[in-house]
């Protein structure tokens, strides 16, 4: 890893709390805070999430964070919503709603 | 008054409010204050051992490196003896970095910080053995108390009025590259020996920190110019949003999941215990003030353990 770069902003890291409305999708009871880069975008949370769930076949995963979807890296959203890496987000996940082509084809 | 949205000076307290604040805290740690002072007092004590050692005219126990030289001299060379040495007192400068980031008022650990300090600096100030500061950091690091100010109540409600527990950052490498100067700065204008000056920062913060590698290379740093850097995770909220059947909180639960290239390329997810990368070698959680003087006073007498054996 280039730790010899000059350190900077694109190492910032947030903690964040995963939840979800969907009891089969429930994370195990003592799932604590997670530290995560604000890198990351919806693709890795979901690899994240199935992670924890420890799922034979990945579940595609949408996030919401103060009710809204996130469409971008978690840096960008903070900074469009003026919110604080300092702070806990509360980052809630739903299953990502299948395609209408695919329902038809079946 | 723990609003999350504070403005950087919109919070800060009016003098009394300061001064209040500083004699509640002072008063809730009066006894913790008085035990910390006696396991201090123990610790910091100067060793008692004394050795021989000089090159005087009169003394006890005879040098024997200077005989030959004594007789090459035609018994010019007389300074062939060796006196019992007075163990010099020890003088201390302790920093205590506080952090003043966000991330503090949100996991309400500013009551706990300010516990902290009210306890550490009124013990030192019952030891009379050294120097305090108080330094805070968030984005940016600030001397709130210099070494060479005596630290009294006033100074106590002056430190307070510098906090806000707003600053939107936590950069725990700058704290460190900043009091390194710091410490050099102080070691040249102390009194006395050098060698007689020991330095100890101790970090009170919630403990969340990024760079990982780059703060252990910081701490040797420190380490190898004899500053004692302990850090004390405040971990204030851990009970409370248990107790309320809320999410875990604690700082034993973090965990840091981290997407790092694989020899192949691959991006690979890893996911371990924040605390197994803690960048710091002494390290104590506390959930409680009261913890607070036995559990440092164990990382102290650990510390001065050490550097006795090698010789320091
Ligand atoms: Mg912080």
């Amino acid at each position: 890893m280039a730790t010899a770069q000059v350190p900077g902003d694109r190492l910032a890291q947030v903690r964040i709390h995963l939840k979800t409305r969907s009891p089969d999708i429930e994370l195990p009871q003592d799932t604590g805070p997670i530290l995560v880069s604000t890198e990351l975008k919806r693709y890795q949370l979901s690899t994240l999430v199935n992670r924890l769930l420890d799922t034979e076949k990945p579940i595609p995963l949408e996030f919401l964070v103060n009710g809204q979807f996130l469409r971008t890296s978690i840096d960008e959203f903070l900074t469009q919503n003026g919110i604080s890496a300092e702070t806990t987000l509360s980052v809630e996940y739903v299953k990502a709603l299948i395609p209408p082509l695919y329902v038809a084809s079946y | 008054d723990t609003h999350l949205d504070i403005q950087d000076d919109a919070d800060t307290m009016s003098i009394e409010e300061a001064r209040r604040s500083w004699s509640d805290h002072e008063a809730s740690t009066r006894n913790l204050a008085l035990v910390l002072t006696e396991h201090l007092r123990l610790i910091l004590q100067p060793t008692q051992a004394t050795k021989m050692r000089g090159d005087f005219r009169t003394g006890k126990r005879l040098n024997i490196k200077r005989i030959i030289p004594y007789i090459a001299s035609s018994y010019k060379r007389d300074k062939i003896w060796m006196r019992r040495s007075v163990p010099s007192k020890r003088a201390y400068q302790i920093m205590l970095a506080i952090d003043d980031s966000k991330s503090m008022a949100e996991s309400e650990s500013r009551d706990l910080a300010f516990e902290t300090l009210a306890l550490v600096a009124k013990s030192m100030s019952m030891l009379e053995v050294g120097e305090l500061s108080v330094v805070r950091f968030g984005g940016d690091v600030s001397v709130a108390h210099d070494f060479s100010t005596p630290f009294t109540s006033d100074a106590g409600a002056d430190v307070f009025r510098q906090f806000t527990f707003a600053q939107s950052k936590t950069d725990v490498r700058k704290l460190l590259a900043e009091s390194i100067e710091l410490f050099r700065a102080a070691r040249l204008k102390a009194a006395g020996s050098a060698s007689d000056l020991w330095q100890l920062q101790l970090i009170i913060s919630d403990g969340v920190c990024e760079d990982h590698p780059t703060i252990r290379q910081l701490v040797r740093t420190a380490h190898e110019e004899r500053i004692m850097v302990v850090f004390i995770v405040v971990d204030a909220t851990a009970q409370k949003a248990e107790a309320a059947g809320g999410p875990r909180q604690s700082i034993l639960d973090l965990q840091t999941a981290k997407f790092v290239k694989d020899a192949a390329g691959e991006s690979q997810l890893s996911i371990v215990k924040y605390l197994d990368t803690f960048p710091f070698r002494y390290y104590l959680i506390v959930r409680d003030v009261q913890e607070l003087p036995g559990v440092l006073a164990g990382a102290l007498r650990q510390w001065f353990a050490e550097v006795v054996e090698s010789g320091g």
